[in-house]
This record gives structure tokens, sequence and C-alpha cells, in this order.
């Protein structure tokens, strides 16, 4: 069977242009997604076991565009839509305008992930991000829209800059095919080197890395539990999946040790952070940025390791579901049925890094990279950081615990559904074997 | 303090960036420092990006303006994107603004705007249709054609205090002609072998019926295009109930 990629992108266009026309937004994009995560799967079942898969767009590339799809890319492609389906359960009302830019923002951050050239991952990061400022202010009320304010600000900034990194990188190479351009890259000359430093600086406000990220805590806070779960897993784990292609494209050790050092930064920042806060949302935001950080830890260590790629790969699959959970969980005061509950305890315990969750290998195999290049420091960091995450999650769990509220059941499960994804993800001994397949990032 | 520090930091970014276009080197497009390597099959071939672009475009895409062969066939899929931008920006503007009814007062204009737009606006409407039809004769294309068509109304709206687009037909055009963006493209995947590639004739180079898809997508665009900036400039006035 003939797997088209490019459909996991059309079909959500395709619909949301015709949303208006359709009238029933739930049940279409319910059905949207659905039909999304099943391509996916699928997807993916032909790339692990046929090897990579590439999709030409009009022309053969470097002429058109393509999209490549690697074991990573399309795990990524699975993890997006279906949690995107998860979390689009839980949202009760259902407006046309809403269904549609939820497509839009699942859509392109697919994109992101499946496209093979960059000024087209640009143009989805531009959908990704107009997207998401519109929905952060759904709410419209004061919070909602200092928070999109502040994203949007930044965000127009970042694609500007990224857009001028890409032009210097074109003015260099004569091709935007990642590949391509991979390929031929050198040492850089000044355009290289300016083109890397915007490109960085672009997508990183994206990935929510320091010193780029002031937008977050706000537009976390301002924004619907199910738009937060949906930030944090579409277009931010989009984002540092293109920054890991960056370090890729320009494979300079210098580059991963910016990395490092950013990363570093951005886990004991945010991890800090987040220990200060009083509301639950802006701690679960900079606890976000935290883990951004350890995510970019693992990838500095890519060229020096290879448990790097499997840390990546469990860090952000699991930061993606329990993350996406507790969002959920924080619409409401506390945990009230037993369902939430168990989605709250698995969540915490997976970002803590306990075993069996899936965020536990992740902590373990970035140890296990770091104790082979004898990075004792990043050791250290990782260790520290995960102490300040267990207090301050503690003390979360010990106030919701207490309360009790009763939501609807439907509202409760979409949670519970991903925290048992983490489970699952955490114990089923088959995962390993697809992550190490992983291999490299590809252009 | 904070506001000098800002200006002084855009400055110095603006700064930067134009002194790093300096080192853009102006270069002979068949140069053999830029051939670029098949990403699929790898290896060299002995052909740049541009080359490609500036000797081929007739042959291939039947238009005779090689921006809009670039922009609809070569990186059509970008240009999707790019149409969906405008398209979720129109949706976030119509959403924010919807539910606030901020309708001021405003004064008439005089009579020469109010009758000289009138006489206008079939002009201006005319100018953008052939701007977008015929962009693959001539410079232009779906996104000036679309944005001189909302211009049209947007001259209505500054003469007339009381114009409004009707928001549903708004939206019913911009629907319609985004479907038929993303139809052409699955299209190319059953007729042809990839999504956007061209499955009809070429017909007569120069013509106003040749370049196969090219103009049946810049019109959509142009009405994608056009609907969309009118519905933003409808909401920024206030919806009318």
């Amino acid at each position: 069977m003939v797997i088209h990629p490019v459909l996991l992108i059309a079909i959500p266009l395709l619909f949301a242009f015709l949303m208006p026309l359709l009238k029933r937004a739930k049940a279409v994009t319910i059905i949207i997604l659905l039909f999304n995560t099943l391509l996916a799967i699928l997807m993916f079942h032909n790339v692990y076991n046929n090897g990579p898969l590439y999709e030409i767009i009009a022309f053969s590339p470097p002429i058109g565009i393509y999209l490549y799809v690697d074991n990573i890319a399309a795990l990524l492609a699975v993890m997006i839509n279906l949690l995107a389906f998860i979390n689009f359960l839980s949202v009760e009302k259902v407006e046309i305008k809403f269904a549609m830019l939820y497509l839009l923002a699942v859509a392109s951050s697919t994109g992101i992930v499946i496209t093979g050239d960059i000024f087209n991952m640009f143009v989805f990061f531009e959908i990704a991000a107009v997207s998401s400022y519109a929905l952060v202010a759904w709410k419209r009320d004061k919070e909602a829209l200092e928070g999109a304010i502040k994203y949007m600000v930044l965000g127009s900034i970042a694609s500007v800059l990224m857009l001028v990194g890409i032009a210097f990188l074109y003015s260099e190479f004569r091709s935007l095919n990642i590949y391509d351009i991979m390929n031929r890259m050198d040492e850089g000359s000044v355009l290289i080197l300016l083109s890397f430093a915007f490109l960085l600086t672009g997508i990183g406000v994206e990935a929510e890395i320091f010193p780029l990220n002031g937008w977050v805590p706000d537009a976390y806070q301002g924004a619907a539990g199910s738009i937060a779960s949906l930030l944090s897993f579409g277009p931010s784990k989009a984002g540092i999946y293109a920054i890991a292609r960056l370090l890729m494209i320009f494979s300079w050790q210098q580059s991963y040790d910016l990395a490092l050092s950013v990363g570093i930064m951005t886990l004991l920042i945010g991890e800090l952070a987040a220990f200060r806060q009083e509301n639950v949302k802006r701690m679960l935001a900079y606890s976000s940025i935290g883990q951004m950080g350890l995510i970019l830890i693992s990838l500095s260590m890519l060229d020096s390791t290879d448990y790097a790629i499997i840390a990546f790969f469990f860090l952000l699959v699991s930061h993606a579901a329990s993350k996406g959970a507790l969002f959920l969980l924080s619409e409401r005061k506390g945990f009230g049925s037993n369902a939430s509950k168990y989605a709250g305890i698995v969540s915490v315990m997976s970002l803590i890094g306990m075993p069996p969750m899936a965020g536990f290998w992740g902590k373990w195999y970035i140890i296990m990279g770091a104790m082979q290049m004898e990075a004792w420091w990043i050791i250290a960091a990782i260790v520290f950081s995960s102490v300040v995450e267990a207090a301050y999650f503690a003390r979360y769990l010990s106030t919701t615990m207490q309360e009790e509220e009763h939501a609807s059941i439907i509202a409760a499960y979409p949670p519970a559904i991903m925290a048992t994804l983490t489970l699952l993800l955490g114990i089923l001994p088959f995962i390993y074997k697809i992550a190490t397949i992983g291999g490299v990032i590809n252009g | 303090m904070r506001r000098m520090a800002g200006i002084v930091l855009a400055a110095l970014l603006f700064a930067c960036i134009m002194y790093a276009f300096t080192f853009v080197k102006t270069y002979d497009y068949n140069s053999s420092d830029y051939y670029y390597t098949d990403p699929i099959e790898g290896g060299k071939v002995n052909e740049t990006v541009t080359g490609h672009y500036i000797e081929n475009t007739k042959n291939e895409t039947g238009a005779i303006n090689a921006v809009t062969a670039i922009v609809v066939e070569y990186r059509g899929f970008d240009t999707l994107g790019e149409v969906t931008v405008l398209f979720t920006a129109s949706t976030g503007v119509s959403m924010l603004l919807y539910s606030l009814h901020q309708r001021r007062k405003r004064r008439e204009a005089n009579l020469i705007l109010k009758e000289g737009s009138k006489i206008v606006l079939p002009f201006i409407l005319l100018t953008g249709a052939y701007i977008f039809i015929h962009g693959h004769l001539t410079p232009g294309g779906g996104f000036p054609g679309g944005s001189v068509i909302a211009s049209g109304f947007l001259l209505m709206m500054v003469a007339y205090p009381k114009y409004f687009l009707k928001e549903s037909r708004v939206s019913i055009t911009e629907s319609v002609a985004g479907m038929i963006f993303v139809l052409i493209g699955m299209l190319g995947l059953v007729f042809a072998s990839y999504f956007l590639e061209n499955f009809l004739s070429l017909g007569d180079v120069g013509r106003l019926f040749s370049a196969g898809i090219i103009p049946i997508i810049y019109i959509a665009i142009g009405f994608k295009v056009g609907a969309e900036l009118s519905g933003i400039m409808n909401n920024l006035k206030g919806v009318e109930e």
C-alpha cells in the first residue's frame, strides 16, 4: 500500500477551509484527527519496515519540495496527531473557528516534523504560530489577551529572524533543500554563521529555550487547559525537533556546545522558577521550560553518544503526554474522580523521572550518555533539577488531591488516556527497539 | 531606559543584518560552485537550482512569468502554506473581534469621495481580476490581484460608513477557493504522480488558456486573498448583525 504523508497536511487543511460550510465542527474534527492518527500509524509501520519514506511535491527536489519521513519523524507525527485527537475529546463546547484553528495548528506541527525543505518548514512555523496566537487568546479575558500579545510580539520577531536566516543560507548554497544544504555544508563563512544564529533564535522562541521564552508562562496561564496542552505537545515539540535538525544541518562541535550550555541554563532556570510559582498553570509552564532544557541537553549529545537519540525520544514523548494530561487537569481545582487522580499521579511520576514511567527512561539514558562522555556536571545539574521538580510536584499533588470537584466523566478520561500512554511507553520493551532503530535525525 | 536599550538593540540588529547582506555574492547562475546534490538519488548533479528555473520554466510549466512558475508550480506547497497563514490570521481576527461591537459614529464622507468611489469600484475589481487571471503571462498574480480587489472594498468602506460585506459570503468565498486549491493538489496525486503536479495539458505557451493548473490555482488564490483581506477589514470595522 502506498502511503502519502502529504495527506497528513492536506486533509486537515481542506477541512479547515471547509469548516464554515460544514457546520458540524466537533464531529468533523474528531473524524479528521482520527483519520490522521491512523494514517500516521500506518506511515510509521511503513517506515519502520521499509526505511525512510519521501514524498515529492510537484517537482523532484531540490527543484521542488519534498517531505522526508524517517523513524523519529514518523513517531513524532503519530504522537502529535494521537495526542491532538485525545486532547480534542476533552473540549466540551466546540465553536467552528476553534475547530478550524485547532486543525491548522495540528497540521502545521505535523508539517514542521515531516518536511524536507527549510523554507517549507518556515511556512509551517508561521501557520503554527499564527494559529497558536489566536488559540491562546480564545478565552478573550485579560489574562488570555496578555499572553497572546506577548506570544505574538516575540513570535513575529522570531519569524522575521528565521526568514533572514533562511535568506542567508540560500544566498550561500542557492538551495533550500535540507539534505542538499547538509551535504554541502562546510566550515562557516560569516553568512552561514549568522544564518545559524538567526535560525536558532527564531526556532528557539517556538521551542521555549532560554532566554527566548518570556512568552511561555503568560501564554500558558491565559490559555484554556486544552490549548495549553496543545501548545505543549504540538508547536513546541515540533520546534525542538526543528532545533535537532538545525544542529544536524550545521553539525559543528561549537553548535553542540552552545546547545549544551543553553540547555543547562534553560533546565535550571525553568525548574527554579517553577518552584516559586503559586499559580498551577504558571508552575506547569515553567516546568515545561525546564523539560525543554533537558531535551536540548540530550540533543547536544547527539554527536558524542548513541544514548542521546533514545533519551531525546523518551523525554520528548513522555513530556508531551504527561504535560498534556496535567494541563488538561489544571482546568479544574481538584482531581475529583479516580481517573483524574490516576492521571495526575502517573504524569507527575513520569515528569520527576520515577521508574517505570517513560520519563524515567529519558533521564536514565541521558545520564548514561553523560557518564559515557564523563561529563559529571551534566549529571549533577539533572539530579539537582529532579530534586527541585520532586519538591514542587509533591506540593502540587498534596494541594490538588484534597480538593473535591466533580467534573463530567468525558472530561476526566482524556488525561487518563494520556497518562496510560506514558505508562505503556515506560513498560513495554519493544519501544526501546523503535527508538534505537531511529538512528540519526536526517535532513 | 528599557526603551532606549530596545531601540539600541534593534538598531544594532538592523546594522548587523544590513552589513551581512554585503557578503552576499553575486554569481553566474551556472557556476559549478552551486551544483546541487540530489536528495533522493544522492550524488552531485551538474546543474544549479536557479539555472534549472531559468532554463526550463517554459517547457516544464508552460508559464512565461518565471516568478509565477516558481510560486505556483515548483514551490506550490509553500504557497498553499502562505495562503493558509493568511486564512489563519483572518480567522483569528474575526474570532477576536466578532464579539466586540465597537461601532463608533463615523462622519459622512464628502460627495466627491462617495460618487467617485462608486464609479471607480468596478474598474478596481476588473484590474484585480485581470492581474490574477493573467498571473502566468504578466507580472502579478493571485496575491497582488486579491489585494487590489480588497482595496476596492476598502475604498467603499471609507466612503460609506454603513457599507458592510456579508460575513457569510466572504467566508463561503474563502472556503470554496481554499478547497479548490487543495483539491487540485490532490487531483495531481490521482491523475499524475505527485501532489500539486500539473495534470492538465500545458497548451499553447503564451496564450491565456495555457500552463495547465497555474491559472486555476491563481484564480482561486486571487478570490481567497481578496475575500480574506476584505473580511479582515470588515471585522476591524465592526461586524453588522
